[in-house]
Formats: C-alpha cells, structure tokens, sequence
C-alpha cells in the first residue's frame, strides 16, 4: 500500500482508510470492469433474440450492493488481526474503515450512477426502454431526471451495505462460531429498506424482505431517512464491537 | 566457549585477566569495548559489563569517560600478587583432598612436582635454543 | 525513549478459567528479558497484556508508565511477533512487510535488507511459505519495526538451527545499535541464556522468579555424594530435586545458606551446577508445587 509512506501517527488512520480502498479497487478492478462491460453487452446480445425492456445496470449496481458487503466483512475480518498486530490501535482501525467505506461507496455509487446515465443514452439510441421492474409493474425511467434521480440513491445504499457487512465481519471475528449468526437480521433490515426505496425487487432471497410489508405506506423521504439512519446505526455497532475486541490466540 | 559452572561474566573477567599476564594486553593499553565482547562472545552486553566492572573493583582495568577501557599501568604486578595469593587455595587445596581420598603420599606428590619443574625448565631452554637458532 | 513495562494486580480470564491471576510485574526499560515458562503456563497471555492484544480482566497494563490499551502512541512502538506472525495469508511477502510501514519508526529498508539475508522469497505469497520462513518473515517484520518494546513469542518454530543462530545474532545487533527493552518467550532455554540480561519464569499463571540472568544460573546446585553425608549438608535448604543410586544420593537445591559449600566440600562432596534449562524443569515441576493448587 503505497498510501503508508511516511505517514505520522495522528494521520495514519485516514491513510490507510485511503490505502484499503485504493488496494482494493485495484484487487477487483478486473471484477468490476468485467461487471461493466457485461452491462453493456450483455443487453446486446440479448438484443437477438428478445426486446430489451430493463435496465441492465439495475441489476449490475445490485450485485454491487451484496458485493460491498462482502467486501466490508471480508477485509474488516483479516484486518483485525493484522492492523492491530501491526501496532495500530482499534479506534484508529474503525476510523480507517469508515473512510474505507466512504471511499468505496462513493467509487461505486458513482460508477453505477455514470453507468445508468450511460444506459439511458445508450438504450435510446438503441431505442430500447430503460425500465426498473416492481413489485407490481416496471416503472420506465423515461428520461434523464428520471434515471438521475433513480441512480442518486445507489451511494447511500452501498453505504448501508458497507455497513451491515463490517458489523457481521467485525461479529464474525470476535464470537467465533456465532458472530456470523448477525446476518440474518441485519441484512433483513437492510434489503428490506432497500426494497422499500422504489418499491423494486433488489437481486437477492426474498425471506430478507419480509420487513417490507411494514414499510408499504412510507414514503420515499422516510424510506431514504430510515436508510440512512440504519446505516449511521449500524456503523455505530460495528464501532462498539471493534473497539475492545480482543486478537484470538494462535493456537486456538 | 563458555563452561557451565561459572558465570560468564567471570569467565570474561577470568581471560581478560589471562590475556594480560601473558602479555597479548599491554598495560597502558585499549581493551575491547562493551559491545564488541558482546558481539563476539555473542552474549548480553550487560553480562560484559559487569566482568569490565568487576575489573574496574579490582583496579586491573580503569575507565576513561567517553574514550573507553584500558589495563592500569600495575595491572600484572596486582595479578600476579592476587594470583599467587589464591595459588594455594584454589589449585592446591582441592588436590591435597583428592590425594588423600585416592591414598597419594605428600612425598609422591612433591616428587612428581618436582620432576615437572625440571621438565619445564628444560623445556623453556630448548625452546630459548630454539628461538636463537 | 525506550520502554519499561508495567503489570500491577493483572488477571486475565478467558471462559475455560483464569490465565494469569494477580500478577505484578515490572520490566525496567532497555534490557533484554527471557520469558520462560511450560505450555500453558500463561507467557502468551502476559505478552498478549503487553501488546494490548487483549484487555486484562482487572488490573493495569502499563508501557512507558501509561495505559496500554488504545494508546496509539505506545502501541505504534510495541511489537509482539506470534508465532508464523499476524499476516494476510494472500498477500505477496513484500506486501506482508510493507504493512508494517503503518508504524511510524518502520525502517523499510532494514527489512528489504534482511528479507535478502535471510532468503525469502519477496514476490511469493504468505501462504505458500514453509513454517520456517513463514517464522523468519515474522523475525524480520519485529526486526524491522524498530520498536522501544520488542517481544517475540515462540518465533524460533520451524527455523533451522542455522536460521535461529542468525536471527539471534541480528537481533543482538540490533539491540546494541539502538538500546531498546526485549522480551523472548522460548522453551529452547540454553539457546538464548546468554543473551539475557533478566528472566521471568510463569507458572500457572502468576510468576514464579524474576531474576537476573546470573542470579538464576548461580541459583541451584547439586551434591552428590553418600547419603547420609548429602542430606545433612541439605537439611534446611529448599529441595528442588532428589536422586538415589545404592548409597550414593544426589540432591538439588535451590540455594545454599551460608556456609553450605564450604561444609559440603569438606564432607568431600561433589558439588556441581544446575544448568538453567535443569532448573526451570525443577522449578516449575508440578509434583513441587502442586500443593498450592
């Protein structure tokens, strides 16, 4: 990680939030620029044989989303040990992750947001429809506000996610057997929210939405309200969990 | 390098101690530093220092503040005094013990002594030839 | 600069018991210590207090006389290297060292130094590095951390003699180049006795002695000698050992009073040295203490 060059005590938690994301937007950039361009070509090849009426990159942004999760859970769990053997303290590691979380929510919140832009242009040169499948009917985002305003939210979503997955990382790491248990609830209460947002269907087992029959009469301002409370709750819990964890023995 | 019984700073002490009745340190001269006899023995300095410091007691070594260790100038002189002193104790006494357990008359023991001496005199006049020739 | 450490009223438990129980302890900054102690006895807990690997479950850990948990500033400059080290198995071994610039005193160039000295392999993953230069890797990382307190739990497993010869020899060097406070967990004893300047020896969990190293090795002494003659030069004395063979009885004892050598020569007893690997055994032997639990 380039980013840990000569770095001072006070500022090193933000460097390595910044070397995290950087290392891993490099580790899986061939992942993400495959996932790209799938997003384009795929609705091409598609093209053949039947009418294109979806918007591909709705559904490339939501694998992203349980990707992020991943991404959170995955790098949070081999961090603990090794930042802290390392001589950090877990304060400064949960400062390093949120930063990490920021950087990649904001990378791939943008990505998808300049990728649905593109579509919308791309499908109407095409002349094909960029719609977003409910629950009850496919909603067409008709035009460029239209798909701006349905992108906007991805960044606060992946943020939520981000957050979920650091809190089952950070679970997983410190009850051995049982931390990981955390995932069912947490990520009920994320993908239903998530669902809520536009009333969509995300990518994902249906049993992880049941919230969202409680949450048919909100409207979206709660929903995004609600989203985003979730994910400060959750970075909040993953802080708590971080902060006096103790590294496991060697010979367990 | 180092045998078990004694302390290792002793056994430090014990050769510097040989190492200048038999001439290789001068008096007057430079002994190695702390770290240096740590580095080759490959031991704590610590355990080096205190052999230099139990030198420094015996007044066989003195120190000069940021220049480092060196033989005082009496330093053999001192040795050989304490050597002799401890001679009887340390080297005699064990074998009179052991002498008398195996049933070794005196008479034997200062006869074998004796022819010894003879031995190494003559021993050290070959090798005076030696050297001339 | 350099570290002294601090353990007052320390116990640690974990769910299946108590690992260290009401320890105090204190490590004066800038020597080498030898932390030795059987499987179990709790050294990696006491280290894992030190580093701040873990919370002590009441008591204070202190470095450089402040609290050790979450202190950036203490923990920057504590390094405890576990056994195989704390690495992302699928990082490159270059990456592994790097990571270690995290720290601010990291000396890069140092390890790079002594990753060629010692043969590894840069461009090879963690993983598919053998036990021994898995353990040098994690030598080097402490190494090169150019801490003020510097631990090293074990780190001798799977190296070669060779290796742990090198390894010693460079982290002496390393010590005299810049004093800093040392503390080695080994069970290979007199491999590492002559690079100690204090020993603390743990026993089911609280210490047993601090020493210094030579009062440790001019602690114990056998008498071997008849039986009857061995056991009055003995009486009184703390008994760590006993042997038998016909009439001939050989006794180590922790220390003698005064005048016990001299008396003992004269009885014509043979009086020899415990070495500090033979005393530990004795030490911390539990048919000895067995009583106190």
């Amino acid at each position: 990680m380039t980013a840990l060059q000569n770095l001072t005590l006070p500022n090193r938690r933000y460097s390595l939030g910044l070397g995290i994301a950087g290392a891993a937007l490099k580790y899986f950039k061939y992942w993400i620029l495959a996932a790209v361009a799938l997003a384009f070509l795929g609705p091409l090849a598609l093209s053949l044989s039947t009418e294109i009426d979806l918007a591909t990159w709705f559904y490339t942004g939501n694998i992203a989303k349980w990707f992020t999760a991943f991404v959170a859970g995955g790098f949070l769990y081999a961090l603990v040990p090794n930042m802290i053997a390392a001589g950090m303290t877990r304060r400064e590691l949960s400062v390093a992750m949120g930063v990490f979380g920021l950087l990649w929510s904001a990378a791939l919140g943008a990505l998808v947001f300049a990728g649905l832009l593109a579509e919308h242009a791309y499908y109407g040169a095409m002349g094909w429809s960029q719609g977003v499948k409910g629950d009850d009917a496919v909603t067409v985002l008709g035009s460029w506000g239209d798909t701006a305003a349905f992108a906007a939210v991805f960044p606060l979503l992946y943020l939520a996610y981000f957050a979920a997955g650091a809190v089952i990382g950070a679970a997983a790491y410190r009850w051995q057997n049982t931390g990981w248990l955390l995932l069912f609830p947490i990520l009920t209460i994320v993908f239903s929210l998530d669902n809520a947002v536009y009333d969509t269907e995300p990518f994902g087992p249906a049993w992880a939405g049941v919230l969202g029959r409680f949450m048919d009469d909100w409207g979206r301002g709660l929903v995004l309200a609600g989203t985003a409370v979730v994910a400060a709750g959750l970075a909040i819990a993953a802080r708590r969990i971080l902060i006096d964890i103790p590294l496991r023995s060697k010979k367990a | 390098m180092f045998d078990d019984g004694t302390p290792i700073y002793r056994q430090i002490a014990d050769q510097i101690k040989a190492e200048i009745m038999n001439g290789s340190l001068e008096p007057g001269g430079k002994v190695m530093s702390t770290n240096q006899y740590a580095a080759f023995y490959q031991i704590n300095p610590a355990t080096a220092q205190k052999a230099f410091r139990e030198l420094v007691d015996e007044g066989v070594l003195y120190k000069q503040r940021g220049v480092g260790m060196f033989v005082a100038d009496d330093a053999r002189e001192r040795l050989a005094a304490d050597f002799r002193e401890r001679f009887f104790e340390r080297v005699l006494a064990p074998l009179v013990v052991e002498a008398r357990q195996a049933g070794i008359s005196l008479g034997d023991i200062i006869d074998y002594l004796e022819a010894r001496h003879g031995d190494a005199r003559g021993a050290v006049k070959s090798e005076e030839k030696g050297a001339r020739q | 600069m350099s570290f002294s450490a601090t353990l007052r009223d320390v116990t640690l438990k974990y769910r299946d018991g108590d690992a260290l129980s009401d320890v105090n302890l204190e490590l004066e900054a800038d020597k080498i210590y030898g932390l030795l102690g059987r499987n179990g006895a709790g050294k990696t807990s006491l280290l894992s207090l030190l580093a701040a690997f873990r919370k002590p479950t009441s008591g204070e850990v202190l470095i450089d006389g402040q609290p050790v948990w979450e202190n950036a500033a203490i923990v920057s400059r504590v390094a405890l290297i576990r056994e195989g080290g704390d690495f992302d198995d699928s990082d490159t071994v270059k990456a592994a060292i790097e990571t270690g610039q995290i720290r601010p005193g990291f000396d890069t160039a140092y390890a790079l130094k002594l990753a060629e000295r010692f043969e590894l392999p840069l461009k090879k993953k963690v993983r598919e590095l053998s036990r021994g230069k898995r353990s040098v890797l994690a030598a080097v990382c402490g190494l090169a951390a150019r801490a003020e307190l510097t631990m090293f739990d074990e780190v001798h497993l799977g190296m070669d003699a060779p290796t742990r010869d090198a390894f010693y020899k460079e982290l002496l060097a390393e010590y005299m180049e810049r004093p800093h406070t040392v503390i080695l967990s080994t069970h290979l004893i007199d491999e590492v006795a002559n690079y100690l300047e204090e020993v603390v020896i743990v026993d089911r969990g609280r210490i047993l002695r601090h020493e210094e190293l030579e009062v440790l090795q001019d602690m114990g002494a056998t008498l071997t000698g008849p039986a009857a003659a061995v056991d009055e030069a003995a009486a009184g004395l703390e008994i760590l050992a006993e042997q038998q063979l016909g009439g001939t009885k050989s006794v180590t004892v922790a220390a003698f009073a005064p005048g016990t050598r001299e008396r003992a020569a004269s009885a014509g007893l043979e009086i020899g040295p415990v070495g500090l690997q033979d005393l530990f055994i004795h030490l911390t032997d539990p048919s000895r203490n067995g009583a106190r639990r």
